[in-house]
């Protein structure tokens, strides 16, 4: 029964509706336009913080994994060996030249640090840095790329040789503005020349979303064959590796384990982890960022849907009288409830329309004061229009049925 | 055309029961122009509703050009009244504030005619009232008589059997609502069924049968009978 010349006439009779009601119409239109912007500004947001915080995990290698003996253990007075980190060099060259035990695993290097950190001094100042052994495949693993200067070598690695590669606020804090290539500073009875400089890492998100303290621009890396002679040992303590994929890290992880366990015949357990646990904390800090907003926005559509509700009753019993008028002619249950319907969803659709403007302006405004670059999604905004149509005829439903089950000889008689 | 045999109705006020048709019989041929006439009460506009298929009968049968009415669903009823019956009120009813095409062509959307049929359709019946010109106006923009015009084109536009005009003339002034009579007598001359009510004698003088309710009873009369009468018209 349903028709197209139906669609004109019910979008006039939408907008007399609304001009007849002017403050409710604007009030309502007005909270569904907030709603719709909340809920567009807010999806573009996250969507755009997501993209933010995936690109900062990526530049810090997104396939990363790490393999260190389990610390509980090592403090476990139960157990048989109670020292050592459960990885020697001897563990690291098996899996880096192992062909058979890790096929997840694309690259490995060995991690060595202090326990407690031990101050570098220039010119008889000391610093307290983050000062780690790595190994020549460090830099790749983690993503890490060269402001200037070079990487480690293999020779490096084999001779000891005392250089060092920078992260720039190590570099600020040591040398000040000057160039710090080829100046050095002492640790230890050493002296270290610096032989290459880090980019700087982006980690404000990061920083918000993990609270972690860790300042990856503040790293002095030097071979880890040197911090071993220091301390004496041939112990590595973290292994860190870079999985095919993240997908293939988990794999990696096990076939690391696995390998360590079996060379050391189950003397120690082993502890992974991978980015997992970042982009979890990352997710759950975008899905609280998105259910404030959306509590937010489901606050306005609410109040919004209730005032077209409100007009929608009230311009039902004002047109009692048309409804009559149309029933003698002929409309059926149907066309009422449709028309009535439609107005409703007319009215929310301008208030999404609206909305989809302000949340666009406010992605904008959003990206502009925080100093993001953030982008309306499209995606989103299909969605937000949606919303309001849904609560447009939400909101019409009550009011619909009313009109169109009204007995067509009493709405005739209406005044 | 229209046939109601036995015909009943009663209306229920809390506990008290008002009977406002009691056991109609009456029969009105394709082509007749009939006036219902009586007093305000007596039930007339309750048998205009159920012959407009408004309303239904409590009991009785009513059989409107061989089909029968008086089972049908509220659907059904919208359906007859939409293709069978043409509505002219005597407020005019039009939709307030759209054009008069817009008005007028009402009755076409819900019968599901093209748009391109319904405009031709629309203005064809606006041409028949006269008032072609003015099919982009509202109601607001144009005189009672001019108003109703637009109302008798819009009952005509479905090309129905049945008009049914409820007091047509009662808002307008005389000379206009002779105007209005006479073009209902045109429609009726080229074949339409037209059932009017009214409480006018001069209005009941264009009608060819006329119908007395008092009561809730029918009774088939002539004009002159009426003219004597002192409670019409209350």
């Amino acid at each position: 029964m349903l028709n197209t010349g139906i669609y004109k006439d019910v979008f006039e009779q939408a907008l007399y509706s609304l001009s007849d009601n002017k403050l409710r119409s604007i009030l309502s239109i007005l909270g569904i336009a907030v709603g719709i912007g909340a809920v567009m500004a807010v999806g573009s947001v996250t969507e755009g913080v997501r993209d933010y915080v995936y690109q900062e995990l990526e530049s810090y290698g997104i396939r990363t994994i790490w393999i260190f003996r389990d610390p509980e253990e090592i403090k476990n007075p139960n157990r048989a060996v109670r020292q050592g980190s459960g990885i020697s060099t001897e563990d690291y060259e098996f899996l880096r030249s192992s062909k058979t035990c890790c096929p997840a695993v694309r690259r490995v290097t060995p991690q060595v640090y202090w326990a407690e950190q031990k101050p570098v001094r220039v010119n008889g100042v000391n610093y307290l840095l983050n000062l780690e052994g790595v190994g020549v495949e460090y830099l790749t693993i983690n993503n890490d790329q060269l402001e200037q200067g070079r990487n480690l070598t293999n020779n490096d690695i084999e001779r000891r040789n005392p250089v060092a590669i920078l992260g720039p606020t190590a570099a600020e804090e040591l040398y000040g503005k000057t160039g710090p290539m080829g100046k050095s500073f002492r640790y230890f009875d050493q002296k270290y020349t610096v032989i290459g400089v880090l980019k700087r890492k982006s980690r404000q998100i990061i920083e918000q979303v993990n609270a972690d303290t860790y300042d990856t621009n503040k790293r002095i890396l030097i071979p880890y064959t040197n911090l071993q002679a220091i301390l004496g040992s041939k112990d590595i303590h973290t292994l860190l590796g870079e999985a095919e994929s993240l997908e293939a890290s988990v794999d990696a992880m096990d076939q690391v384990r696995t390998a360590l366990e079996r060379r050391y015949s189950g003397r120690f357990t082993y502890k992974t982890e991978n980015m997992q646990k970042w982009i979890d904390n990352a997710e759950n800090y975008i899905n609280k960022l998105r259910l404030t907003g959306l509590s937010f926005a489901a606050l306005a559509l609410f109040v919004g849907g209730m005032g077209i509700m409100n007009i929608m009753s009230t311009s039902v019993i004002e047109r009692t009288r048309e409804i009559g008028i149309r029933k003698a002619l002929g409309a059926q249950y149907e066309d009422i409830r449709f028309q009535f319907l439609m107005e409703a969803t007319a009215v929310s659709t301008i208030g999404g329309v609206i909305g989809l403007v302000l949340g666009i302006f406010a992605t904008y405004v959003i990206g502009f004061s925080t100093g993001y670059d953030f982008r309306p999604s499209w995606m989103i905004g299909i969605i937000a229009i949606s919303v309001s149509a849904i609560v447009g005829m939400m909101s019409g439903f009550f009011p619909s049925r009313h009109a169109a089950r009204m007995n067509p000889v009493d709405a005739l008689r209406h005044e | 055309m229209i046939l109601l045999q036995d015909v009943s109705k009663t209306y229920y006020l809390g506990e008290a029961s008002v009977p406002v048709l009691k056991h109609v019989t009456l029969q009105i041929k394709q082509g007749e122009f009939v006036a219902i006439m009586g007093p305000s009460g007596s039930g007339k506009s309750t048998l205009m509703n159920i012959i407009g298929c408004l309303d239904v009968a409590d009991s009785g049968r009513y059989l409107l050009a061989g089909t029968a009415i008086e089972h049908m669903t509220e659907s059904q009823l919208a359906t007859i009244r939409n293709r069978y019956i043409g509505f002219v009120f005597q407020s005019f009813n039009l939709i307030p504030r759209v054009s008069a095409l817009r008005n007028v062509e009402l009755p076409m959307i819900y019968a599901g005619i093209d748009p391109e049929v319904r405009r031709h359709r629309a203005l064809t019946a606006l041409q028949i009232v006269g008032l072609r010109d003015r099919a982009e106006h509202t109601g607001a923009r144009m005189s009672g008589g001019q108003q109703q015009r637009v109302a008798i084109a819009r009952a005509l536009v479905n090309n129905p059997q049945v008009i049914i005009a409820d007091e047509p003339t009662g808002a307008l002034d005389s000379h206009t609502g002779q105007e209005i009579m006479k073009l209902f007598q045109q429609l009726n001359t080229n074949g339409k069924t037209i059932v009017m009510v009214t409480h006018e004698n001069e209005i009941a003088a264009f009608a060819q049968r006329i119908l007395f309710v008092r009561d809730g009873m029918v009774t088939e009369t002539r004009l002159e009978h009426i003219t004597g009468k002192s409670n019409i018209g209350a």
